[in-house]
């Protein structure tokens, strides 16, 4: 796909910032990063994903809702079997986690969850764009982000002329009535619609491959590793809020870990070499409780893990400060706490993949907040 | 000067006859609220939320216990439960019922200022109360207030059970109130902060963290009436047992405890004046442009104030604004209301009859003519009971021109070529709809001749850049 926009905009971005005086981080002498956020849509249970070794306390109140078999990450911490495709990106150094970790959310209500964990403020509905795209303007990343969605989700929003990829199952019209259209578009100087119709244009229209999560993440590797292609992919996995049948290795939330594991695979097949300048990270609005319910499931908790993989991890570890799942050390006497603001992994993310000053990202983005820079201990710089 | 029939409305259809004086068209449907237009079944927001809605409710739970052995089984319980209660069904009924007053009834105008209330007091979609009443709610709550006070629209608002649950304010407890001695509880501002926030002032007021704290103990008691056999499906309740006592000062003025507190504070925030700035705002980016003048917004202020907020006259002084800008800013029209501008110009059978509507039971399994409405506007990104956050969908015109929502404009006017009359298809019929609707009917009939099929005339209109905005 040629998108010739971008070309555009990168040069006028650059050239604008160049005679604004602000330092650019020079892409010529090094290859392009990417960044890919996976949204985990309704709670994803840290504990069903990278659950503690040896912890009986843990084993009994989750005596149903077990995994019994697992796959080995360290002395400490075991793997969803479902994570298959992550195990392999571990076992080269590709994939990493950080545990006991939220964003600070406390409500547990997943709609006020979902908006904070996208938008990174700490108020519900406070803020009209997210932390992504106001990274991404502060990179001067215009017509760089890249929705597998059809609506524009608040992730990304906050910086102009976004692009999304989310197929329908029905054929455009011929290129023939495009171009006439276009004529009109150009002769109406409506510049904003004639350069998007002309990244349709562009487009294989009547290519329908699907809109399941790893054919999406499929088309996006191949935009992501095309050196004029967008530098932010976003992407959604839901039905993670499992209250009944949560289960253990084939449960409903072994469901979901497994689409998460299949966009992985399918992003490291598209990347092709490209994985090895690309961040891959998971965000959700909270973990859920340590104790199952009476439906073999769990409730809406708080701490939680975030999964994290690709070429610019600095090497397979599990990061954080293990609260303990004691009941005195339970957030609220049932949730795994959070003893790491997730903003700070999000901000460090940033901080590598876009060369920015983690202090600007902390001033610029996150509202000036008491965060962690971690890029130096998670990630290669 | 005739985009002003799509302006303000939905075009001039095939059938209708050009009105002579355009401005006094639009202005005579605004002072009355007539019933709706929809001739087939139309329940009662109490029937959704008590019958439907409870049931949903109340046997979400034992599903959840039957079948937690099994996620497969589990996946056929809360489908079966949906099935018993209509979930499929009730949204596209609801659009049925909605996209009737744009296409058929007699104040279209009146129903382009009701999709934009509904917006403006957006209920956050996902919940199971949203599934069943947002729909409701728009008609029952809102649209019979648009011939009354916006003081008496944001009141009833404010304590419908819809917004009560969206915005959290049975979870508002004061922290001193008699249901807190034993347990600790406390405020929840959510609901406090968007009625300032996106309801009435907005932050150009610059209130304070402490004011929305006050406004969240006057709330407080406000909450959704529970029993145990009925969960919260029951009416909504002002219970003193859950309300802060003691006074509380909003913008520098002191409150009484108890119900009635929250009548007097939203009769002073809308006397405010940044209410009048923020609503004229949001009326002229709705109607005329992304970012309106102070000299377009001065006659809505102005009528807001002499009128003492009433409805009517914000909407007419609004509508002369319109028309008075009417060739200066052609404002780009958001999915629902460019679907529905087809929709009517091409007079398509839009949306399914009430006939096949009513042919729907509860319990069983709906057909796809049943649910169309709701795919069609999912598919168009646009599904209006469908906000994601409390601001509800974005007027700005950058949020609506992203490459896949451009796409779906040229294959929805490919793909509704179905919805076309047979007699219709003949380019007589495209350029007689074309005259009436366009000033320059000439330059587009031109344009128009490069189709080749009368299905291709319809993708060329309906995504003509005059035709994408109004």
């Amino acid at each position: 796909m040629k998108i010739n926009r971008r070309d555009f905009l990168k040069t006028t971005a650059a050239t604008s910032l160049f005679f604004a005086g602000f330092g650019l981080p020079s892409f010529a002498s090094q290859n392009k990063k990417n960044l890919v956020v996976i949204m985990l849509e309704g709670g994803m249970d840290g504990l069903c994903a990278v659950p503690i070794r040896g912890d009986k306390n843990f084993k009994k109140l989750r005596s149903e809702i077990n995994l019994k078999k697992t796959l080995k990450l360290t002395s400490d911490f075991d793997l969803h079997p479902a994570l298959e495709n992550f195990k392999t990106l571990w076992d080269q150094n590709t994939a990493s986690v950080f545990h006991a970790t939220s964003i600070p959310y406390t409500g547990r209500s997943h709609f006020e969850g979902q908006d904070m964990m996208m938008s990174g403020g700490r108020v519900p509905y406070q803020e009209n764009t997210g932390w992504l795209g106001r990274g991404m303007k502060l990179a001067g990343l215009k017509g760089n982000g890249l929705a597998m969605s059809l609506p524009m989700p608040l992730l990304i929003r906050g910086v102009p002329l976004n692009n999304n990829y989310f197929p329908i199952n029905s054929s455009l019209p011929q290129k023939r009535l495009l171009n006439i259209i276009a004529e009109e578009f150009d002769q109406y100087s409506e510049k904003d619609l004639s350069e998007t119709l002309s990244i349709i244009r562009n487009r294989d229209l009547n290519y329908f491959p699907g809109t399941n999560a790893s054919t999406l993440a499929l088309e996006a590797g191949k935009l992501l590793s095309d050196p004029n292609g967008p530098r932010v992919a976003v992407f959604k996995v839901d039905k993670f809020d499992t209250h009944a049948a949560q289960g253990g290795e084939n449960g409903a939330h072994a469901d979901c870990l497994k689409e998460y594991d299949q966009i992985l695979k399918a992003l490291k097949a598209s990347l092709g070499s490209t994985f090895k300048d690309t961040l891959i990270l998971t965000l959700t609005e909270f973990g859920r409780t340590v104790k199952q319910n009476g439906g073999k499931g769990t409730e809406h908790g708080y701490g939680t893990a975030v999964l994290m993989a690709g070429g610019l991890i600095k090497k397979s570890e599990v990061h954080g400060d293990w609260p303990g799942l004691k009941k005195k050390d339970l957030f609220e006497g049932r949730d795994l706490n959070s003893t790491m603001d997730a903003r700070s992994i999000y901000a460090s993310a940033m901080s590598t993949v876009f060369d920015l000053d983690f202090k600007r990202i902390q001033k610029d983005v996150f509202f000036g907040d008491k965060l962690e820079n971690l890029s130096g201990k998670l990630f290669r710089a | 000067m005739k985009n002003f029939f799509r302006k303000v409305g939905f075009g001039i259809g095939p059938n209708e006859e050009l009105p002579s004086d355009p401005l006094a068209w639009a202005l005579n449907q605004l002072d009355d609220v007539p019933d709706l237009t929809w001739k087939g079944r139309i329940p009662s927001g109490k029937e959704m939320i008590e019958v439907h809605g409870r049931k949903r409710r109340v046997e979400e739970k034992k599903v959840r216990e039957k079948y937690k052995n099994d996620k497969k089984l589990l996946k056929i319980g809360f489908d079966r439960l949906d099935q018993e209660t209509g979930v499929d069904f009730w949204p596209s009924l609801e659009l049925s019922i909605r996209h009737t007053e744009a296409m058929d009834s007699t104040s279209p105008v009146l129903a382009k200022l009701w999709f934009f209330w509904a917006n403006h007091f957006a209920i956050v979609e996902g919940s199971f109360r949203a599934q069943f009443y947002t729909g409701p709610y728009e008609r029952e709550i809102i649209r019979p207030n648009l011939n009354q006070s916006f003081e008496k629209l944001v009141y009833d608002v404010t304590i419908s059970s819809a917004m009560i649950h969206s915005l959290n304010n049975s979870d508002n407890i004061g922290p001193k109130s008699k249901s807190a001695k034993n347990k600790k509880r406390t405020i929840n501002e959510n609901h406090a902060r968007e009625l300032l926030e996106l309801h009435t002032v907005s932050p150009a007021s610059e209130y304070t963290q402490e004011d929305i704290t006050q406004l969240a103990y006057v709330m407080t008691g406000w909450r959704l009436g529970w029993s145990k056999s009925a969960k919260d499906t029951m009416p909504v309740e002002f219970d003193k047992d859950y309300h802060q006592p003691g006074k509380k000062t909003v913008f520098g003025k002191t409150y009484k405890s108890g119900k009635k507190g929250l009548a007097n504070v939203i009769k002073d925030l809308v006397n405010h004046p940044n209410c009048r700035d923020f609503i004229a705002t949001k009326l002229c980016r709705y109607l005329i442009t992304d970012n309106p003048t102070e000299e377009m917004k001065r006659p809505i202020i102005k009528a807001f104030k002499d009128s003492d907020g009433f409805l009517p006259e914000i909407h007419k002084a609004a509508i002369r604004v319109a028309f008075e800008y009417n060739d200066q800013y052609q404002k780009f029209q958001n999915p629902e209301n460019w679907f529905l501008q087809m929709a009517k110009l091409a007079d398509f059978s839009w949306p399914t009859s009430p006939t096949i509507m009513d042919l729907y039971e509860v319990g069983k399994k709906p057909q796809l003519v049943h649910k169309r409405p709701l795919f069609t506007l999912q598919g168009l990104g646009h599904f209006p009971y469908g906000s994601k956050q409390p601001n509800g969908f974005s007027d700005f015109e950058v949020d609506w021109t992203s490459p896949e929502l451009l796409i779906r404009r040229l294959v929805y006017a490919k793909d509704f070529f179905e919805f076309t009359k047979s007699k219709n298809n003949n380019f007589k019929f495209y350029k007689n709809i074309v005259k009436k609707n366009f000033d320059n009917p000439e330059r587009i009939i031109k344009y128009l001749e490069k189709a080749n099929k009368h299905y291709e005339a319809q993708i060329l209109l309906f995504n003509h850049p005059e035709f994408l905005r109004a």
